[in-house]
């Protein structure tokens, strides 16, 4: 086996998965460089309004882990950073990283005068795209690290030099450039995680065009208290609360024009979502089109509790079409009960479409050769010595299976310097 | 009452051309994007399961699969790829042979050999009896067809040809009809199918309902190659003492050859499309192309061709190129119109309007007579 020249190990991705992996290798002695490509870490998890298997809000497991890497030196973090390229070999990779500007230094405290003199707006990418936010920004209450972050259009426009002059602490910085850097590594754990399916391409739906048609990702965010609405469920086209929810399985998923593969959250996303609904609307009905329920193992008493509820129903049965009535913007599914061979049209006043787990990987791939698997999920946690895919990199998962595996992908990169 | 199984039926329907019914996992999808799908008359899963259940009766009885036009919505979003409208289109080929008590369009759809054998002979048995049977006596000197085949008799034999074609798509019409109404067949009053006799005019003439799907250019390309064909069919069977001359030639303007010259383009244009529709796959209903779909595309693509230069070699008054194209034309147009309109392809044109049709008398019936019908549905 390789020398290793170095026991520092790099992490690219500051999600579930990536966050573990950095935490367990710092704390077990090594040197890590955790990459994120967002201002802030958390990934998806931070985006949720509760998750499995507690149903905790998300800022309670990382804030947990936050303060782990806030209080261990052996971590160094990287926002608003990617991975350009990798080579070498087990325990001698050569890794190019490039910095994106933030153009707010870390003299920031948070004290929200520069988003105060600000009056450029963007879309809110934390709530996808559902509200606005200010362009001199903290991207979430919690964000860590808790620092602010200037849009480039605003740095570019007229207003930077105002709100650079807003800040007290001299933190705004509007010539910071893009910066790249090199480093020696000795093994590395990628974990970037997946993204939301376009439900766009669901050509049929009508996403983007009906705004009562959301997505589930969406619908996270509408129930959460950090969320464009509050965490009040209100449907986007007048904000009024929905009597009728639709949920529809496999929107994108399993299917051969869209994703082929389930990724297997997204019945007990559902489940989940529709007690959100239950808790605030105690007389909202709520239909789960579904082609088959996979709550497998533990899971499955969660399903047993949501099947128990009067206004939950199951609905064999893969949704074909949705058709707005314009007047009103509720919607009208198409959709056959395959267990009684009936065709039906069906109203909702909203519609949440469960979409899948695409890799990020399938379109922002590993900076040096390996192997994929069909869908673009990298082939093996082992992808290649001394380098580790894990979390959904390599496969759909949960948040306590992508913990799991970013240990697992940091015992194997410990092992792969230490071994001999 | 009992459900008989037939576990053969998937095996017999691979026989008849089916590939990917196995891939469905019974999403429903294809039956919910179907623009012809109803409540009252829902398909395509519907035919996956039966056949994947081996219920040969259920599918007997069904009249769904004449009221699908292979618009190809259902496979084009089939998550699985299963195909659910070359199923359809399958299942039709398998009824026409269920219905057709001779056991001529089994054999017709699943060997290709005894297809290709079948129409040699009789395009052989034409050959030869036209050579035999004709007068002896040719106009070497102008092309006068009736000099050697005199339109009397090919007209007598065209209504011979013409009767023992209509017994036998009737017939097979007929046991379509008692599949199709199961218990009600005789218990609908005739008053029923006089009222609703309209609709099977109008269904058989405009096709509308193929109009319904979301590619509406196939439905333009099979009503010219129906419509086409129909009106040639009528000329020669029906009007041939008008269409089959000599010495006058009629002026451009005469129906008859206004009606030759559009049956000519319509029938080129939509065997043209479609054959290259099919040799490139260009839509999903061209996507699987079974050897009779070929076969019934070029017989119908020969006929026309040998037909055109017929047309020419009479204008140009060559007699020789026109008795030999004539024996030509004539030893392709028979084997197709004996085999395939009573045994297969062609046989949907009288399938389709005939079972829109049961199906709108069945509906007034039930309308009328609530009661009893829901007696009849529940035997």
């Amino acid at each position: 086996m390789a020398k290793a020249v170095t026991q520092s190990i790099l992490v690219v991705g500051g999600g579930m998965s990536g966050l573990s992996a950095a935490i367990e290798a710092a704390e077990a002695g090594h040197e890590v460089y955790l990459v994120e490509k967002n201002p802030y870490l958390g990934g998806r998890v931070a985006q949720l309004h509760k998750y499995f298997p507690k149903l905790c809000p998300p800022y309670c497991g990382l804030e947990i882990n936050f303060r782990r890497l806030k209080n261990n030196p052996k971590v160094r973090i990287f926002t608003l950073a990617e991975v350009t390229s990798i080579s070498g070999s087990e325990g001698d990779w050569d890794v190019s990283i490039k910095l994106n500007p933030r153009y707010v230094n870390e003299k920031c405290t948070g004290c929200n005068k520069c988003s105060e003199a600000c009056t450029m707006e963007i879309d809110n990418p934390f709530n996808y795209g559902m509200d606005k936010i200010k362009a001199a920004y903290l991207p979430h209450d919690m964000a860590f690290p808790m620092r602010y972050v200037l849009d480039p259009a605003l740095v570019k426009g007229s207003e930077a030099k105002k709100v650079k002059e807003a800040c007290p602490y001299d933190a705004i910085d509007l010539d910071m450039q893009a910066q790249t850097v090199q480093l020696k590594m000795g093994a590395v754990v990628w974990a970037t995680g997946w993204k939301p399916y376009d439900a766009a391409k669901l050509d049929t739906y009508g996403f983007g065009t009906y705004p009562n048609v959301i997505t589930n990702v969406m619908m996270e965010r509408l129930a959460a208290y950090n969320g464009p609405t509050q965490g009040k469920i209100l449907r986007p086209s007048d904000g009024k609360a929905p009597e009728t929810i639709a949920f529809i399985q496999c929107a994108g998923s399993r299917d051969e024009n869209h994703l082929p593969f389930c990724s297997s959250i997204c019945c007990l996303a559902s489940l989940k979502q529709s007690t959100y609904i239950r808790e605030q609307y105690p007389d909202a009905k709520i239909t789960i089109f579904f082609i088959d329920i996979r709550a497998t193992d533990r899971l499955e008493d969660f399903y047993r509790k949501v099947k128990e509820d009067p206004n939950i129903q199951f609905f064999k049965g893969k949704v074909a079409k949705i058709e707005q009535d314009a007047a009103t913007s509720n919607l009208i599914l198409r959709v056959e009960d395959t267990t009684t061979m009936s065709l039906h049209e069906i109203p909702a006043e909203l519609v949440v479409l469960a979409t899948g787990m695409q890799p990020n990987t399938s379109e922002s791939p590993v900076p040096t050769s390996l192997a994929y698997d069909d869908y673009g999920f990298v082939a093996a946690m082992a992808a290649r010595p001394g380098l580790f895919a894990s979390g959904c990199t390599r496969t759909p998962a949960g948040v306590s299976e992508s913990v799991q595996d970013g240990t697992a992908a940091a015992l194997k990169a410990i092992q792969s310097l230490v071994r001999r | 009452m009992s459900v008989k199984v037939d576990p053969n039926v998937m095996k017999d329907l691979e026989a008849f051309g089916l590939k990917d019914a196995k891939k469905c996992y019974h999403c429903g999808n294809c039956t919910a994007i179907c623009p012809l799908s109803t409540p009252e008359n829902q398909f395509p899963r519907k035919f996956v399961r039966y056949i994947q259940l081996g219920q040969k009766d259920k599918i007997l009885q069904s009249p769904e699969p004449w009221l699908c036009y292979y618009c190809g919505d259902c496979s084009l979003k089939c998550p699985r790829g299963a195909d659910p409208g070359e199923t359809m289109m399958v299942t039709r080929r398998y009824l026409t042979s269920l219905y057709d008590w001779t056991g001529f369009a089994r054999k017709f759809y699943t060997s290709e050999r005894f297809e290709i054998m079948a129409i040699s002979i009789v395009a052989l048995l034409v050959g030869i009896g036209l050579l035999v049977f004709n007068t002896g006596k040719p106009d070497w000197q102008h092309a006068s067809l009736n000099s050697l085949w005199p339109k009397e008799n090919i007209e007598l034999a065209d209504l011979g040809m013409a009767a023992v074609l209509s017994f036998l798509l009737l017939s097979n019409v007929f046991r379509c009809f008692r599949f199709v109404m199961g218990d009600l067949a005789y218990k609908v009053p005739f008053k029923y199918y006089m009222d609703q006799a309209k609709e099977l005019i109008l269904h058989t003439v405009t096709q509308k309902r193929f109009n319904e799907c979301t590619d509406r250019k196939q439905w333009l390309v099979h009503l010219l190659i129906m419509t086409g064909y129909s009106s040639v069919f009528l000329l020669v069977v029906v009007f041939l003492r008008w269409f089959q001359r000599d010495q006058e030639i009629y002026s451009i303007w005469h129906p008859v050859r206004l009606v030759g010259y559009y049956a000519t383009f319509a029938i080129m244009y939509g065997t043209t499309y479609a054959i290259i529709g099919r040799l490139r796959k260009s839509k999903p209903p061209y996507k699987n192309s079974h050897p009779t779909d070929w076969m019934f595309l070029i017989l119908l693509q020969l006929t026309t061709m040998t037909g055109i230069f017929i047309h020419f070699t009479r204008l140009l008054d060559w007699p020789f190129a026109t008795y030999f194209l004539y024996v030509i034309h004539m030893m392709v147009a028979i084997p197709m119109l004996v085999l395939e309109v009573p045994f297969a392809k062609w046989a949907h044109l009288a399938y389709r309007p005939v079972v829109l049709y049961l199906l709108k008398v069945k509906a007034q019936y039930q309308q009328e007579q609530p009661a009893e019908a829901s007696v009849a549905v529940a035997a």
